[in-house]
Parts: structure tokens; C-alpha cells; sequence
């Protein structure tokens, strides 16, 4: 209990401190995991609307791996990643591997699936005639479909924290494909793990509040964007 | 070339499956049409083909004003009602601007442009409402004004009435007659309750498996089946072969003209023998279905006359057709 609780006072003095290591691997754990969370919107909200509204064969498979998708363990993300960018492997020429970049990759070969199944479930959620609807109102396809977006916009942003939420707190691909090098690739999640390992519990007590503060306000700003559109309903 | 919305050798697929064969239809600008059919004959396929909404292919030609319209002009002068209706997220004021907002208008235009429209419906009380908190005959209430507001050219109505209760619908039939009423709009109304055709639409078109087997002017439409399909479809859903009436042809007649005889009538309708088979009170009426050896009549006596004046189930009845037509 001593540990837990010294450990706790030692975090917030280091928090309210704050060493110039502290930052930048916060910095770091937010530019990776906020580009990783764009890339895979930009992917997936195309890739989900697309399973979600039109109609090809495949189409269940493709929704059914998406699903799939959502569970995948990060470590064998790691994994794939690792081998495609490791020396000899098939971009290994690029030199990425144990950079931010790969690790940004990683994230958002995690996040992306995850996207991919919560738009497609909150696209399917609206009437299946709400674009015809808008369409017969005179909207043009293209604003039949924003006016589905807008319609959805509830669920879509919880899409938007739950992949955020995901890259930000996986350590396993971070570790694999990052390594972990203080000063280039060590993010919070990483550094917390190596604190504990070296029975620096106060660190890593640190880096784990941290890393819930950042996870919060990310999720707060998300929801009051939320509930702001829902009050002007 | 007179203004209004038709069509030239429609044709919608399904696959291989033709769904739709309308070679020529028009409802020129200030009219009313309703498009009557049982469920299944291809009415909402016709109107979304019209609207330029289908998801089938479809072949031929859309005409606005008797020449084929691009699709950016149809989208302005077009407007829809769905058989279920759908609103936005938001309140009932901003889900009757939505068609005059997909058009350019500012928030405040719009709702300047809207308000009679919504006086015209008795919207106002509902006006701050949210959408999705209204009950089917509101929400269809504001989807029909959401559709008026923006002043089209077209408006094209699928089953809108169809899943209101009675009193809900004619109230609502009552107010979209009077918004109608004088407006340079071309409307098309799907249906498959004739008494909606009545009380809407100057011109009845009858369609059947795809194709229009009538029309013309709503009252003779109505009282002038073709064939067994339209008869039933129009009420008329006795059928009197030869054999039962001793003509040459096969009659039809509605059960409002069919009754059980009772006394002892004697005119000149036609009498049929048959078995009682069961009794129902509707209420305002009471249907008494028989058994002749021709095939099965139904009987539609006014009021309930149940218990008291018929005799039991099973018993010899004689069926009184006191106005039947032939198949014209």
C-alpha cells in the first residue's frame, strides 16, 4: 500500500515538475496516436460507409472481417509490421522500422478496422430510406450522404474515441515496431512499462496518469462536440 | 406542349425481371393523379422511377413539361413523400426547411418561406418539437409539409396515409386537398385505397403487375372495371358467372349491393342460393359471407344486424344483388 500510495505523490510531483523527458515523450505519445487516429478515419470512414450502404458481394465478409478486426491483438499488428519493415523484408529498403512513422503505421492498422465497423454500424442504424428521402427533398447524392453523416454524428464520434482510445493505450505494437529508444520512439505506454520493470513504480505511476489525462481530455473535448449538437437539437 | 410531369416508355428492372412497363403517362400542373394498385403491382417502383430515386435500372424517359429534364432540373422541381415518414435529427421546423435549405436558402429565408405552410397544417404547436418525438400521423404531417414548403413543380406521394388510423388520415387527406387546392403542382398519388383516390385525385390510373390497365376521370374509373383484377381492386370483389344469373356474361358487384333476403322481397335484382357461412359486425356494418355453388358471395348490411333478424350458421340463405355490372 506504501508503494502505491508514495508512488502516487511522487507522480503528481513529477507531473507538476516536469522534466523535459516527460514532455516530449508525451508529446510523442500524442503526435503518434492523433495521426495514427486521422489516418484511420480517413480510411475507414470511406471503407465503413462504402460496407455499410452499397451493395456488392462480399460485402458480409468484408463487415465480418472489419468486426474481426476490432479484436485484433496489437502484438501481432507488431508483428506484421515489424516483418513488412524489418531489413530484408518487402519495404524494408525504406529504413522506417524503430521510428515514429512505423509506429504510426502500426497504430493505424489497429485503429482502422475499429473504424471501419463502428461507421458501418452507425451508418446502418439510420432508415434505409434516409438518403432516398433527402434525394426526393432535393438534396444531391452528395449531400443526401452528408446529411447522413450528420445523422449519424453521435455514433461516428464515438468511432473517432473509441480508436483513439485504442492506439493510445496499446504498448505491444509501440514496443515491437518502435523499440522503445529514449529520445525517438519511447511513448507513455512503453516508458511506463520499462519504469516498472526497473521497479521505478513512481515514473511509471506518472506516465499512467499522464496517459489517462490526455485520454480524457481527448474523449471530453470528442464528447462535448457531442453533446453540444445533441443539445442544439 | 402542356406543363406537368410524364413519362415515355418507362421501363424499370429488377435483374432480368421487368417490375415496370408504363408506355405513356402524364399529369399536367395543377392536377391531381392517383395511381391505385394491390400491394405489389409496382406503384412506389413507378413513382421512384419518376423521382429519378430507383435503385433498378430504368429505362426511358422522364419528361418535365413534356420534354426529358436533366436530373440538376428534376432535383428542383421534384419533391417526394415515402411511404414511412423520415425525419432528421432535430426540431420540426428545421425538418420542414430541409427542402428549401438543399436548395440554397439561408436558415432564415427558409423558415420565412415555410411558415404559411406550417399554419396551413396546423404545424405551430409542434414547431419546437423534437422530430423524433412525434407520433406516425405528426411526423406524416410535417413530411407532407416539409414536401409542400418548398413549392414544387411535382410532388409525388407514396402511400403517405397508409399506416395513420382513420380519423388521423382524414383530417390529413382533408388539409393536403386544401393545400392543393389552386397550386400549379402536378401531384401523383400511389395508393391502394380507392376512397383515397376520391377524395384527392381528378384522374385514377389503375395499375396492375407492372402495367396500367385504366384510366381516366376518378368517378368513372372507379365504378368501371375492365377486368376480375381491377373489379377487386375497386370493390367490386362478387362475382356473378353466368351460370348464377342466367346471362351470358360474368357480373361483378360490390357487397355494399349484395344483402341477405330476409322477407320476401320481390324485384328485379337477382336471387342466389346459398349456405350461411359466417357472420362478422364491423360495426358500422355487418358482413355476412355465403356459400353458393358458383362460389363464395359477401354480403354488407348496414348496421348490425347480428342475433336478431339472420338465421343460424349453416342454414339455406338466398343472396339479394340488387346492382351488379358487366366487366366493360
Amino acid at each position: 500500500m506504501d508503494v502505491l500510495l508514495d508512488g502516487l505523490v511522487d507522480a503528481v510531483r513529477l507531473l507538476l515538475t516536469g522534466d523535459q523527458d516527460s514532455w516530449s515523450i508525451t508529446a510523442l505519445t500524442l503526435r503518434v496516436s492523433l495521426t495514427a487516429t486521422a489516418i484511420a478515419l480517413l480510411l475507414g470512414l470511406p471503407l465503413g460507409a462504402t460496407i455499410a450502404l452499397a451493395r456488392f458481394p462480399g460485402r458480409r465478409i468484408a463487415l465480418a472481417a472489419a468486426n474481426t478486426g476490432m479484436g485484433m491483438p496489437p502484438v501481432v499488428v507488431g508483428l506484421f509490421v515489424t516483418v513488412l519493415l524489418w531489413r530484408s523484408g518487402p519495404i524494408g529498403g525504406l529504413g522506417l522500422l524503430y521510428t515514429p512513422t512505423a509506429m504510426v503505421i502500426a497504430q493505424a492498422a489497429i485503429a482502422t478496422p475499429i473504424v471501419v465497423a463502428l461507421v458501418a454500424a452507425a451508418l446502418q442504424q439510420v432508415d434505409p430510406d434516409f438518403r432516398v428521402q433527402m434525394q426526393a427533398l432535393g438534396a444531391t447524392p452528395i449531400r443526401a450522404f452528408a446529411a447522413l453523416l450528420g445523422e449519424a454524428r453521435l455514433p461516428l464520434l464515438a468511432a473517432a474515441m473509441a480508436a483513439f482510445g485504442a492506439v493510445v493505450s496499446e504498448v505491444g505494437a509501440a514496443q515491437m515496431v518502435g523499440g522503445n529508444l529514449a529520445g525517438q520512439t519511447r511513448v507513455l505506454t512503453t516508458a511506463a512499462v520499462l519504469a516498472t520493470s526497473r521497479g521505478q513504480f513512481s515514473l511509471a505511476i506518472a506516465f499512467g496518469l499522464i496517459l489517462l489525462l490526455i485520454a480524457f481530455c481527448v474523449n471530453l473535448s470528442l464528447t462535448l462536440i457531442q453533446q453540444r449538437q445533441t443539445a442544439l437539437r | 406542349m402542356s406543363t406537368g410531369i410524364g413519362c415515355r416508355n418507362l421501363r424499370v428492372y429488377a435483374g432480368r425481371r421487368e417490375l415496370l412497363s408504363v408506355p405513356d403517362l402524364h399529369v399536367a400542373s395543377g392536377r391531381t393523379l392517383a395511381v391505385l394498385g394491390p400491394n405489389g403491382a409496382g406503384k412506389s417502383t413507378l413513382l421512384r422511377a419518376l423521382g429519378h430515386l430507383s435503385n433498378h435500372r430504368v429505362t426511358g424517359e422522364v419528361l418535365l413539361d413534356g420534354r426529358p429534364a436533366p436530373r440538376s432540373v428534376m432535383r428542383d422541381a421534384v419533391v417526394a413523400v415515402l411511404q414511412r415518414p423520415i425525419m432528421r435529427r432535430g426540431t420540426v421546423a428545421a425538418n420542414v426547411i430541409t427542402g428549401l435549405r438543399f436548395r440554397g436558402m439561408n436558415h432564415r429565408e427558409a423558415r420565412t418561406r415555410a411558415w404559411p405552410w406550417i399554419e396551413a397544417l396546423g404545424l405551430e404547436p409542434l414547431v419546437d418539437r423534437d422530430a423524433r418525438s412525434l407520433s406516425i400521423g405528426e411526423a406524416q404531417r410535417v413530411s407532407i409539409t416539409r414536401a409542400l414548403a418548398v413549392g414544387p413543380r411535382v410532388l409525388l406521394l407514396d402511400e403517405p396515409f397508409s399506416g395513420l388510423d382513420s380519423t388521423t388520415r382524414a383530417d390529413l387527406l382533408a388539409d393536403l386537398r386544401a393545400a392543393l387546392t389552386g397550386r400549379p403542382t402536378a401531384t401523383i398519388l400511389v395508393t391502394h385505397d380507392r376512397h383515397e383516390a376520391l377524395a384527392l385525385a381528378e384522374d385514377t390510373a389503375l395499375l396492375i403487375d407492372g402495367q396500367i390497365r385504366q384510366h381516366g376521370p376518378t368517378a368513372e374509373v372507379l365504378d368501371n372495371p375492365g377486368d376480375v383484377d381491377t373489379a377487386r381492386l375497386l370493390g367490386y370483389t362478387n362475382l356473378l358467372s353466368p351460370a348464377l344469373t342466367g346471362g351470358t356474361q360474368t357480373l361483378v358487384a360490390r357487397p355494399e349491393h349484395t344483402h341477405l333476403a330476409l322477407g320476401d322481397e320481390s324485384d328485379d335484382a337477382w336471387v342466389v342460393s346459398g349456405t350461411l357461412r359466417r357472420t362478422v359486425a364491423l360495426g358500422v356494418a355487418t358482413r355476412i359471407d355465403v356459400d353458393t355453388p358458383a362460389g363464395p358471395l359477401t354480403c354488407l348490411h348496414p348496421g348490425d344486424v347480428l342475433g336478431t333478424e339472420l338465421p343460424p350458421i349453416g342454414s339455406d340463405v338466398r343472396v339479394r344483388i340488387w346492382q351488379a355490372r358487366s366487366l366493360t
